[in-house]
């Protein structure tokens, strides 16, 4: 049931959609279904992807470049990977930057605490590249440490531990950066919404006894909620294609492939390969999609 | 937003948009008031490609430069403009750009170089606005887009002043598509003469004396590698395939590296897995190596040349190309050539292992085939040597060379029966993929038989 | 209130100010790493880490052993021979390693053996172990040692003028190597080097100012629509955003590099605003469009009731009412630009930005990657500027009183 107020004439609603559509039509839209073209295509982008198929090995005709994205090792540990990514920064990035929000709001030096928050989020990943360097460096001869990790394990008496090349641990060391990272972003965008929650409402609340976890829970969750849904939904998206960081730091190797670092590697020498991949990556938001026309859905209803 | 900082974004854009407008090509005789208030110097714009002429420079003096003589323009009208795309960048740009300057002066043409490492890059350049001109370190574009190069015979190259497997090298399905501008040969071991006479080490002429001088080596408390993999971040260990494929130079010979590229000889032959035997043992055990496996993998390649002439040094031998010479005088500036470090030859190869950067031409313009014969010609093997930028395969570099370093690598390649090109460069992916995962897992303990399989799995998708 | 009040409500809020401080210092520590080492010299930061800038220098490494072998002749100073001083550079430069003293020191010295009252050990491994030291302290008396410490300037005006040479620049220009680059005349002219940092930086504000504009004036327009508007296949666009949001856009380089050039726009600015504005559109669009669709319904109906057309109703409501939401959509679209590096590289190839010339100042192998440390600091100045600057739009109350609870 659409609300009356929203009936303002035919052609009205496209004269303010038409600038964007255009751009991301001509921008996203056409590039992808060239996409999705090569995806049938062999490496070379001249033969179906059923060529490359061999005798007495599985195929999926002309799926095959699915086939390579769905079953190969080393894809399967990527998509193991972004797993990982999703299940721990998503939530991790998201509490996080509520939980800082919500203090800064309170201390007189709010602007300075948030500043250094997303301090991160302003440098370029060539730099993040260099200064997470100088934290997880290891000296495995015998001269000093000089990655602050391992001079504080060593200062205290222990062993130096090689952060990115050991596979038990260096999935987290990475995730570590990305959230690092990202927090900031996801701090600045809760925060904005944060500022929205009407303060009087707030006030009365406490006055009438309520404790911080009670005001939280039941007056700014509720109002903030849409904005946490907008960013949980980027914030998805960003991991699902992460690839800076990984790139960065070990580029794949010691088991830390994730998607998009495949489908880059792959994107001049086996365009076919490459392009299956980025299709998948765009089927994966699928989910998402979903979740989000629900919420429209419900919003529209309720107002 | 309040006002006041509206009011500085809105100048701010207005300052850009400005900015941006006037940059635009066509409108280069505003720009330099807006730019810098200081220029009193050159035209301080950046450079721009597609600029129809509108070089403000007077080119008129390059005619009666003496030089000039030797250098064929092919025809090509002064305030002709081309394009390059190479991988060099900092002090090495510079240099290359002081090869080409008596190019730019004798004929007028205006070299608008770009520089990228990215893949990426190159290819959406190449398949929408290909640069005429490319240099290139390994033969992925020959094997890319050999449909859009160039035959070099047709744009005036001139083969008489190179060796010729340097001209096989560069032939592919019978047309001679690229050859070798700047070569770099990589079977040496970096050591310190100083250093091996106090202890008594003599340099090893054989593969046999090179491992019997190891294992002394080790028998006397000593390191004897240094060894790095990490590459600025990413460990790929570029820096063990080298040395695979000069252990496999000196035991097997050339045939046998070349007969792994053209995929007779399967990767996981026995020779392999023997050569991964002992390197193994030596990259992985800390008696070995500087730090064992771990500083192996860990340890930046730069880093590790550098353990080796530290004070005290942390290894007696690292194997590293004709670059490393550089690098360590500039890391450690007191160190001479000849006492505090020198090279020698990886002992008993057969033939060198190098790389190379490649020169290819997507145009036959003749601002471009002019370049094409200015570096293939004898002017610019010479030029090549004069400017110290690498070595240089033109034959006519020879003797043109200035420091003593550079002229014993360049007698060394001068030398050479022949030159083999890095397996993993020359076979593409996936080979050089698998090869460097494999060697890095290697030397983290992996098995050799069962992991050699699968880069030979890998070979075979290359050479498809 | 009293200062008394005031002391308790602090210590009250002990915990509170204790949280986001050591927030704060965790997410400063590695830029603070980076920032200390581009004050470095590059031999201090491969052999020591960065907070050893702030440790007190050690100068006695190798004096025990110096005070063993040499000191009764060359005496405590290492003045007492005039022809052989120790505190002179240009004999200490000549044994850079203790291989070259064991050398030396084995070659006999008026035909007696050079250390004769302290002979060193016989063994050469052990030799050069009592050596190494010994080195360290020589170069400590010529005074050359110990500069792990010292911090300097010059990997910031290596990056703002863009040198690429063997040492820094403000050293090579006093030797005058600096002028033999042909490119540098060491006055302030080398501020202007296209190969430094400040034309690139004029052209990396020409590129995403427009581009943050152009994202936020046709993202809040579309926002509307999909908001208050009603449209057939609303929802499905809208779905379609979230789709679009991922596809990643190295997929669209060579199709668009190919359009480009058949309209003469490659390599101009006008291409690489479109660009950035098509891929920015998506999430600006979807992040919009769920702030302005949760401002209150009647403060529309109200103004459609004053007579108000939607246009006025988007401008005079919906445009301010949503400025915390398009502040930080300004800043992160602003930031994403300017970090951006491959799509400037191939869409701009002829003014390189701040990201692109930066890695043109590293040599292929990365030993000059020092330069980076200032490069990189400086590249971030202005986002932090323009964070400071958007960010005063996030005022308590803008909305108060009209957002429902």
């Amino acid at each position: 049931m659409i609300p009356r107020i929203m009936k303002q004439g035919r052609w009205a609603p496209w004269f303010y959609l038409l600038p964007a559509l255009i751009l991301m039509t001509v921008f996203i839209l056409y590039p992808t279904i060239g996409t999705i073209r090569l995806s049938l295509l062999d490496s070379t982008s001249r033969h179906s992807a059923a060529s490359t198929c061999s005798a007495g090995q599985p195929c999926w005709g002309v799926f095959e470049n699915y086939r390579y994205a769905l079953t190969n090792p080393a894809m399967l540990l990527a998509l193991r990977n972004n797993a990982l990514w999703l299940l721990l920064m998503v939530p991790g990035t998201i509490a996080g930057g509520l939980f800082f929000a919500i203090l800064a709001d309170r201390v007189r030096y709010e602007s300075a605490a948030k500043a250094i928050i997303f301090l991160p989020t302003a440098i370029s990943f060539i730099g993040a590249g260099i200064i997470w360097r100088f934290v997880y460096d290891v000296e495995s001869g015998g001269g000093p440490q000089i990655g602050l990790l391992n001079a504080i394990l060593v200062g205290l008496g222990g062993h130096p531990v090689t952060w990115l090349s050991n596979p038990a641990i260096n999935n987290f060391s990475l995730m570590l950066v990305g959230v690092w990272l990202w927090g900031g972003f996801c701090m600045t965008i809760l925060s904005a919404a944060i500022k929205g929650v009407n303060a009087e409402i707030l006030e009365a609340a406490r006055v009438d006894g309520a404790n911080e976890w009670q005001v939280f829970w039941n007056i700014m969750y509720p109002t903030i909620l849409p904005t946490i849904i907008v960013v949980t939904t980027t914030m998805a998206i960003i991991i699902l294609k992460i690839f800076d960081v990984v790139f960065v730091m070990t580029n794949g190797n010691f088991g830390t492939e994730v998607i998009a670092n495949r489908m880059f590697a792959l994107i001049v020498t086996n365009a076919g390969q490459s392009t299956a991949i980025a299709v998948i990556l765009i089927a994966l938001t699928i989910p998402i999609m979903i979740f989000n026309i629900r919420r429209f859905r419900k919003e529209e209803a309720a107002r | 937003m309040n006002t006041r900082s509206m009011r500085i974004f809105a100048v701010l854009v207005a300052v850009s948009m400005l900015f941006a407008a006037c940059t635009t090509p066509t409108a280069t005789a505003t720009q330099a008031p807006v730019v810098v208030p200081t220029a009193t110097t050159a035209p301080v714009v950046p450079t721009a490609t597609t600029a129809p002429v509108a070089t403000t420079a007077p080119v008129a003096t390059a005619t009666t430069a003496p030089a000039a003589a030797a250098i064929d323009c092919k025809g090509a009208a002064s305030g002709d403009a081309i394009t390059l795309v190479y991988q060099w960048t900092g002090a090495e740009e510079q240099s290359f750009n002081t090869v080409l300057k008596p190019f730019e002066d004798a004929c007028g043409i205006k070299v608008n170089g770009q520089s990228t490492r990215d893949a990426a890059v190159l290819d959406t350049m190449v398949k929408s606005t290909p640069p005429d001109v490319l240099f290139w370190p390994d033969f992925s574009p020959l094997k890319l887009y050999a449909d859009k190069l160039q035959p070099l015979d047709s744009v005036g190259a001139d083969k008489s002043n190179y060796a010729p497997y340097w001209i096989t090298m560069g032939t592919v399905g019978g047309k001679w598509l690229a050859i070798p501008a700047k070569a770099d040969p990589k079977s040496l071991i970096w050591y310190s003469p100083t250093q091996f006479a106090a202890l008594g080490y003599t340099v090893p002429t054989t593969f046999a004396d090179l491992q019997t001088l190891v294992d002394k080596m080790v028998a006397d408390g000593h390191v004897p590698w240094s060894m790095g993999f990490n590459n600025g971040g990413a460990a790929d260990g570029w820096t063990g395939s080298d040395f695979i494929q000069d252990m496999l130079l000196a035991s097997q010979g050339p045939d046998f590296v070349n007969g792994i590229i053209a995929g007779t000889t399967p990767y996981n032959d026995p020779a392999v897995a023997a050569a991964y035997q002992i390197y193994q043992k030596w990259a992985s055990d800390p008696k070995y190596t500087v730090g064992g496996a771990n500083g192996t993998v860990n340890t930046k390649f730069l880093d590790a040349l550098y353990k080796g002439f530290a004070n005290p040094p942390e290894a007696l031998m690292v194997k590293q190309s004709g670059f490393a010479g550089g690098e360590i005088v500039k890391q450690f500036p007191n160190l001479k050539y000849g006492t505090d470090y020198d090279f020698f030859q990886f002992p008993g190869v057969k033939g060198l292992q190098g790389g190379a950067d490649f020169m290819m031409a997507f145009s036959n313009k003749p601002a471009a085939m002019a370049l094409v014969a200015y570096v293939t010609s004898a002017t610019g093997g010479q030029n090549w040597a004069k400017a110290s930028f690498g070595l240089s395969p033109n034959m006519s570099s020879k003797g043109n060379y200035t420091d003593p370093q550079t002229i014993k690598i360049a007698d060394m390649l001068a030398n050479t029966t022949g030159f083999t090109f890095d397996m993993g460069d020359a076979l593409g992916a996936p080979f050089n993929d698998a090869e460097w995962k494999g060697i890095v897992s290697i030397v983290q303990g992996a098995d050799i038989t069962s992991t050699l399989a699968g880069v030979a799995t890998a070979q075979k998708g290359s050479i498809k | 209130m009293k200062p008394f009040t005031r002391l308790n409500r602090f210590f009250s809020r002990f915990p509170l100010h204790l949280a986001v401080i050591l927030m704060c210092v965790l997410w400063l520590i590695p830029t603070l790493g980076l920032f200390v080492t581009s004050f470095r010299t590059r031999e201090a930061v491969r052999t020591t880490g960065w907070w050893h800038a702030f440790l007190p220098q050690a100068q006695t490494v190798g004096q025990p052993e110096y005070t063993k072998y040499c000191a009764a002749c060359h005496g405590a100073d290492g003045k007492k021979i005039t022809a052989a001083d120790l505190s002179s550079p240009t004999l200490v430069n000549q044994y850079p390693s203790a291989a070259s003293l064991l050398l030396m020191l084995r070659k006999p010295v008026n035909n007696a053996p050079h250390l004769l009252n302290t002979p060193l050990p016989s063994a050469p491994t052990d030799a050069l172990n009592a050596l190494t030291p010994i080195i360290t302290y020589m170069q400590t008396l010529s005074g050359q040692g110990g500069n792990t410490g010292k911090l300097s300037l010059s990997n910031y005006v290596d990056a703002i003028v863009g040198y690429k040479g063997l040492q820094d620049y403000l050293s090579d220009c006093q030797t005058g190597a600096a002028a033999k680059t042909g490119v540098f005349n060491c006055t302030a002219g080398d501020l202007a080097n296209p190969a430094g940092m400040g034309i690139a930086m004029l052209n990396t504000l020409a590129v995403t100012i427009p581009t943050t504009l152009l994202v936020i004036v046709f993202a809040a327009l579309a926002a509307y629509a999909f908001a208050w508007l009603d449209f057939k296949g609303r929802q499905w666009l809208f779905a379609l955003l979230i789709g679009l949001q991922i596809v990643p856009l190295q997929m669209s380089l060579v199709p668009i590099a190919q359009l480009y050039t058949r309209l003469h726009i490659q390599s101009t600015f006008l291409g690489i605003w479109l660009f950035h504005a098509g891929f920015g559109l998506p999430y600006a669009i979807y992040l919009l469009r769920n702030f302005i669709g949760s401002l209150p319904r009647e403060i529309f109906e109200s103004a459609y009731l004053d007579g108000a057309n939607h246009w006025a109703a988007f401008r005079r409501l919906a445009l301010p009412l949503s400025m915390p939401a398009i502040a930080s959509l300004g800043i992160f679209q602003f930031i994403w630009v300017w970090n951006d590096f491959l799509v400037a590289k191939i869409f701009l190839s002829t003014h390189p930005v701040l990201t692109v010339q930066i890695t043109n100042l590293i040599d292929p192998r990365g030993q000059n990657w020092h330069i980076l440390t200032g490069a990189a600091f400086l590249s971030f100045l202005i986002p932090m500027i323009i964070f400071f600057v958007f960010q005063r739009s996030f005022v308590h109350g803008l909305l108060a009183g009209s957002v429902k609870g």
